[in-house]
């Protein structure tokens, strides 16, 4: 009897829900896609052209990176949020462009937010799948976890010249994500939304703190100073746009 | 709803009227053991794990009729005593269910079926029906993929099965981490070198497997062979190899790609002050313009007992990867 019943309501709410012709309010879709710059010009790889705020030579080679808690903020301050993780590598075109699978109504919106790198719940080893894990690892002796970021490349300071590894991540349980806030940008949506997400390489080396590769090194993993440094020169590296279409 | 009756119903005659098609064919799961700490293995839904197949692919990659002149077997080359390497320098078969890139150029990449192709077509250039009239394989081709009539592909299917089956996770490393052994402090500064950016061995060398899958120029040469390069014909990758695993590391010698080094030692003086610049270097050996990471003897000692930690005996004597008695 009561699963007559049951599959009499099942039935009931199947034809409800097929005589509903009320369009999906949440009916547009998120694109996201990923620029890197430097001097406000898309990079060139592999080619020692740039120079820091210190007048320091430096070359860009690997950038690899996630963003996370990704949100739309609606003019009232509410949020619409999505738990996506998203990794790029500049050298993979594939990760250069990322659609979210939850959809948003149209309307005016405040601005967007996301975290460069991961939230702490989020930043834990072997949570994202072998590739990730083999790509982006952090080591358990400093905490664990993934790398946020991988920026590497040459760097020409007087006479010396090495690479360097412009690593960061959460170091020894102190997180050092970069809540990335662009709340100040109304937009507003009536079909596909195309926001072009711009990281300025040139701005993690400098503001507040003008990086020196002399003094920082090559590698800057087990580093507190380099990573709070990192993460507070990080507060405007991004910028975002709305597209009319994406490339 | 009277569509879904008529297929069901078509599907029960189809399914009787099979039945007095093939006995013989009832292979049976085969109970799979990953190593504790190992994420799980992906396993394809068109090659699922059986005991038939594990031991067919068992027998034959001990058995020399998989070679066009009967010469060589698998295991001429990866030689169990060695974690499945040799003195051939090429790269041991352990853990490859995990691994994505295969060989040391990077030139198969896929699921452990794609490589298996690329040996039985391209290297061994197996002639099937050498297999097809031996009095044993028509039936254990039977018994593991039901039907007698051998084909190259169910040769790769079973191959995959058996290496599948070759990993190794029962080192010190793994006792330590699962918190039944300690490093001594030998091995223990070791650790620390490996794990932090002083020695920075782990970018490559990541995760339980000891590699990162990937390809990478380690300032070996000034010029360098061409490695990955002759795969995808670009000039950034000249002079890449795959990251080897460490797991075993002292049952694998000679190492690097072209088998120069013969002692961990002498890899670790490399490492330590013999990198050669090239241009497709890779910016994790970020202490290129100094020659290397510039280690003291106490370190060095320090990293090869390290190393020594990741050796895994039981995976080498394991009777369940040896030949098969004949």
């Amino acid at each position: 009897m009561r699963l007559t019943v049951f599959l009499a309501s099942l039935l009931g709410l199947l034809f409800i829900a097929c005589d509903n012709d009320e369009p999906d309010p949440n009916s547009v879709t998120v694109n996201l896609q990923f620029n890197h710059l430097v001097d406000n010009v898309p990079v060139q790889l592999d080619q020692l052209i740039y120079k820091n705020a210190l007048d320091q030579d430096f070359s860009i080679k690997t950038v690899k990176y996630f963003i996370s808690g990704f949100k739309i903020h609606n003019p009232d301050g509410s949020t619409i949020d999505f738990d996506d993780i998203h990794y790029i590598d500049i050298r993979e075109p594939a990760t250069l462009s990322y659609i979210f699978e939850d959809k948003i109504p149209p309307g005016d919106y405040a601005g967007i937010s996301y975290i460069h790198g991961l939230a702490k719940e989020d930043n834990v080893t072997g949570s994202l799948g072998l590739e990730l894990d083999q790509l982006m690892e952090w080591p358990m002796m400093m905490g664990g976890g993934y790398h946020y970021m991988k920026l590497e490349g040459d760097y020409k300071a007087g006479s010396e010249e090495s690479f360097f590894n412009f690593h960061s991540g959460g170091l020894d349980g102190v997180e050092y994500e970069i809540n990335v806030d662009l709340t100040n940008q109304p937009f507003s949506v009536s079909k596909d939304l195309n926001i072009e997400l711009s990281m300025e390489i040139q701005n993690w080396f400098k503001n507040p703190v003008n990086w020196d590769f002399t003094y920082f090194g090559s590698g800057i993993m087990g580093n507190h100073e380099a990573q709070e440094t990192v993460q507070d020169n990080g507060i405007d590296v991004y910028t975002f746009a709305v597209l009319e279409t994406l490339e | 709803m009277k569509n879904s009756l008529l297929i069901v119903s078509i599907s029960l005659i189809i399914a009787c009227t099979g039945n007095n098609q093939d006995p013989v064919y009832t292979p049976t799961a085969y109970p799979l053991e990953i190593p504790v700490g190992f994420p799980e293995m992906n396993i394809p839904a068109d090659n699922p794990m059986t005991i038939e197949g594990v031991e067919l692919g068992r027998k034959l990659y001990y058995d020399t009729k998989l070679h066009s002149n009967g010469e060589k077997a698998c295991a001429s080359c990866h030689v169990q005593e060695n974690s499945f390497s040799s003195d051939k320098a090429v790269l041991p078969a352990v853990n490859l269910g995990w691994s994505r890139t295969f060989l040391w150029d990077g030139s198969v990449q896929g699921e452990l079926e794609d490589i298996m192709h690329h040996e039985v077509t391209n290297f061994f250039q197996t002639d099937v029906s050498v297999l097809q009239g031996d009095p044993e394989y028509p039936e254990l081709f039977k018994k593991a993929f039901g039907s007698d009539q051998i084909t190259e592909h169910e040769i790769v299917l079973a191959l995959a099965q058996f290496f599948r089956t070759m990993n190794s996770g029962n080192s010190k490393f793994d006792k330590v981490l699962r918190g039944e052994a300690q490093f001594t402090n030998e091995e223990f500064l070791g650790y620390e070198l490996f794990f932090t950016e002083r020695g920075d061995c782990f970018h490559c060398h990541a995760t339980v497997f000891m590699t990162d899958n990937s390809m990478h120029n380690n300032a070996l040469d000034a010029n360098p062979d061409p490695g990955y390069f002759n795969v995808t014909g670009d000039s950034l990758d000249f002079g890449k190899f795959k990251s080897p695993t460490l797991r075993n590391l002292v049952y694998t010698a000679p190492y690097m790609h072209d088998g120069r080094y013969s002692t961990l030692e002498e890899v670790i003086e490399f490492y330590s002050q013999e990198l050669q610049k090239s241009p497709t270097v890779d910016p994790l050996m970020k202490n290129l313009s100094k020659g290397g990471i510039q280690l003291t003897t106490e370190e060095k000692a320090g990293l090869v007992a390290f190393l020594k930690t990741l050796s895994d005996s039981e995976f080498t004597t394991n009777p369940a990867l040896s030949e098969p008695q004949r």
